[in-house]
């Protein structure tokens, strides 16, 4: 099974490349919190350790669920993308459990070296964000870097999350009976599993829950990061609860985002491959609606902080935002990365189709056009769905600071963020375009 | 009327260069008259595959001339073979190559979509109905059998009104009473509607519905039969594998 395994690796590098690269940074962006934790572990002195379990756990926590969650959706992409090999292996006498073996083999191999080279990461970029910590006086220059096993750990975390990820995936692609009926071209019906559903009224509940208790509890309390503490991750979490139910709001949103993909062939050919293949460009969809709040709602919060923060609070601020943007800034790159990587990976197994396209008699211009105009409905309705996500953390911490519901300043900002996730949405639609060699020439 | 729909002169495509250049093609000369139903048969790799991407202008011919309803469309760039392919010719693939997020009726109406032209709703029902399904206009292909799946993509192929329909293996992929089924279809386009038909398959029974089958052989054309029965057929390709053999030792 490990010789088919890694044949059929080689045989299907984008896709590959997807999952090594979600896991190799996944992993190191968990792993560089995980080793504050470790650290916290080592003779520090109270104050000391409490910074760090706090950034340790704390950031860590809501990383891990944006990792996590990454790598999930990445391996099930991939492994989605074989139902057809899938099911010409079971045609030829493969069981079940075989090819799920052969799925899980294939995840493996990918997902260990990914993350071991993100365990290397990890011990690097926990100690720079030690450094930093240090030079900002958050902890004391005598804390001395001690990681332990964590990147290890965060590893094998990862790499058990992406086995559970192809599981999940393998179990959907073997289900029913051995067939070579490309499944994975269908138009599905069958969007939101009921896992995904769970997880967003968890995510949004607690959200909704959380920004009450900012406005009615903590905005009262004597420290005034109080608020920041329940209120300055909703953005994110909401993002993630609208991340999980993307394939149906991809679906559900596709028709008043009509008039942007233009007229004509490509827009037609975009529209209906957006409704009714959402499950596959929701993979990109949730990594940009992710990015836009993260962005959105730390940066905002951060300017409401400084424009209402109490005397006396000024070592608090700078170590509190330090904190806060170089979280968001690593979660912004590892999200900008996914969309990129999935991108890709979609383009890619599409390349069958959209020769077929060409065949039918669409010009290559009219082919790239149609990838290109359903990029633009994911960009834009991605943007307007994390703008409103960051809402979340923005309008109780305005309120709490009495800014009001609008804040203050910074009003520029949000269409700053937007404007890029889009353009970086259709950078990867290009980028994917270029090396996907949509081929053509010959009849078969 | 007298002119061929479809005619490729002196046609040849090698592929490589210097002495491991393959010949796919080799100085082939036919001509297919309007409303006729022709069958390209041979052996594996005879060029029956590559005569019809040349003649669709899918790939260009080293050498010779390919003519489209009276147009010689050799020299074009891909913009026109482009238009080419999607106004004069009409496609029906082995693997059906229906879009899987377009129902049945916009799968036939494509073509003119992407020719930025809007398809009559009342044209699409009708060939639909004359490939028997009517009731399935709102389906998406993977709630159709195989057979169906072609039938659409007969239905998409006549929705131009081509100079000719390019079938290649039409019934490949779907077992023997669909694809009398499918055949059935294709001779009754040439009967009723006069469409020209090119049709590559390496079937006898297929070939028998055809009006004229020619053979080829290391990409030349080693003969003809008209109103082929599916025995003679088989009892003549037996004959130029034969051949096909002697010439290779």
């Amino acid at each position: 099974m490990t010789g088919l395994a890694w044949r059929s690796l080689r045989h299907r590098a984008t896709a590959s490349a997807a999952t090594f690269v979600t896991v190799l940074l996944g992993t190191a962006l968990m792993g560089s919190f995980a080793t504050l934790a470790a650290t916290a572990r080592g003779p520090v002195s109270a104050a000391d350790r409490d910074t760090l379990t706090t950034m340790g756990t704390v950031v860590g926590a809501w990383g891990a669920l944006i990792v996590l969650s990454a790598v999930v959706s990445t391996v099930g992409i991939t492994v989605t993308q074989r139902e057809v090999e899938i099911g010409l292996l079971r045609t030829i006498g493969a069981t079940p459990r075989q090819t799920g073996r052969l799925v899980r083999a294939e995840t493996l191999l990918v997902a260990a070296l990914a993350s071991a080279g993100g365990a290397a990461l990890a011990w690097l970029g926990g100690g720079v964000l030690l450094a930093l910590l240090r030079n900002t006086g958050a902890v004391r220059e005598s804390v001395s870097y001690s990681p332990g096993l964590a990147p290890v750990g965060t590893a094998v975390a990862v790499v058990l999350v992406s086995l559970v990820g192809s599981g999940l995936a393998s179990r959907r692609a073997t289900r029913g009976p051995a067939s070579i009926t490309p499944h994975e071209v269908r138009a599905t019906t069958a969007l939101l599993p009921w896992w995904r559903i769970a997880a967003a009224v968890l995510l949004l509940g607690y959200s909704a829950t959380m920004a009450v208790v900012t406005i009615t509890v903590t905005a009262h309390d004597d420290d005034p990061y109080s608020a920041m503490a329940t209120c300055g991750q909703l953005g994110i979490v909401v993002a993630l609860g609208l991340a999980c139910l993307s394939p149906w709001l991809l679906r559900l949103l596709s028709g008043p985002v009509r008039p942007l993909l233009g007229s004509g062939a490509a827009a037609y050919l975009a529209t209906y491959n957006s409704r009714r293949r959402a499950r596959m460009l929701s993979g990109v969809l949730a990594p940009v609606i992710v990015l836009t709040a993260a962005g959105i709602s730390v940066f905002m919060i951060v300017g409401t902080d400084d424009r209402t923060r109490p005397a006396g609070f000024e070592d608090d601020a700078r170590t509190i935002n330090l904190l806060n943007n170089v979280v968001v800034g690593m979660m912004v790159v590892f999200a900008a990365v996914v969309v990129v990587n999935t991108f890709a990976a979609v383009v890619a197994h599409r390349r069958a189709e959209l020769h077929q396209l060409w065949l039918l008699g669409a010009t290559p211009h009219q082919v790239e056009a149609s990838v290109l105009a359903e990029a633009r409905g994911v960009a834009a309705i991605g943007v307007v769905l994390g703008a409103l996500a960051s809402l979340a953390a923005v309008v109780p911490f305005g309120v709490a600071r009495h800014e009001g519901v609008v804040p203050d300043g910074q009003l520029w900002l949000p269409p700053l963020v937007m404007a890029a996730a889009v353009a970086l949405t259709l950078f990867a639609a290009r980028s994917a375009l270029r090396r996907a060699h949509v081929p053509r020439g010959a009849l078969r | 009327m007298n002119t061929p729909a479809l005619q490729v002169i002196d046609l040849t495509r090698s592929y490589g260069e210097g002495v491991g250049a393959v010949r796919a093609l080799d100085g082939v000369d036919l001509g297919f008259a309007r409303g006729t139903f022709t069958a390209v048969m041979g052996p594996s790799g005879s060029g029956k595959t590559t005569l019809l991407s040349c003649a669709a202008g899918l790939e260009p011919p080293t050498s010779g001339r390919v003519v489209v309803d009276d147009q010689d469309v050799t020299d074009q760039d891909e913009e026109h073979r482009t238009r080419l392919r999607r106004e004069r010719i009409g496609f029906v693939f082995q693997g059906f190559h229906l879009l899987p997020y377009l129902t049945a009726e916009q799968n036939v109406g494509l073509p003119l979509r992407l020719a930025d032209r809007r398809p009559d709703a009342t044209r699409v029902r009708e060939l639909l109905t004359r490939v028997g399904l009517a009731d399935r206009a709102g389906h998406l292909p993977h709630a159709l059998s195989g057979g169906q799946q072609q039938r659409v993509a007969i239905a998409r192929a006549l929705v131009t009104e081509p100079a000719v329909v390019l079938a290649d293996e039409p019934t490949g992929a779907l077992d023997s009473a669909t694809a009398r089924e499918v055949l059935g279809l294709l001779r009754s386009s040439v009967d009723d509607l006069s469409q020209t038909l090119v049709m590559v398959t390496h079937d006898p029974v297929a070939a028998a519905y055809a009006d004229t089958v020619v053979f080829l052989v290391d990409g030349r054309v080693a003969g003809r039969m008209d109103r082929p029965t599916a025995d003679a057929v088989a009892g003549q390709l037996a004959h130029l594998a034969d051949l096909a053999v002697g010439g290779a030792a």
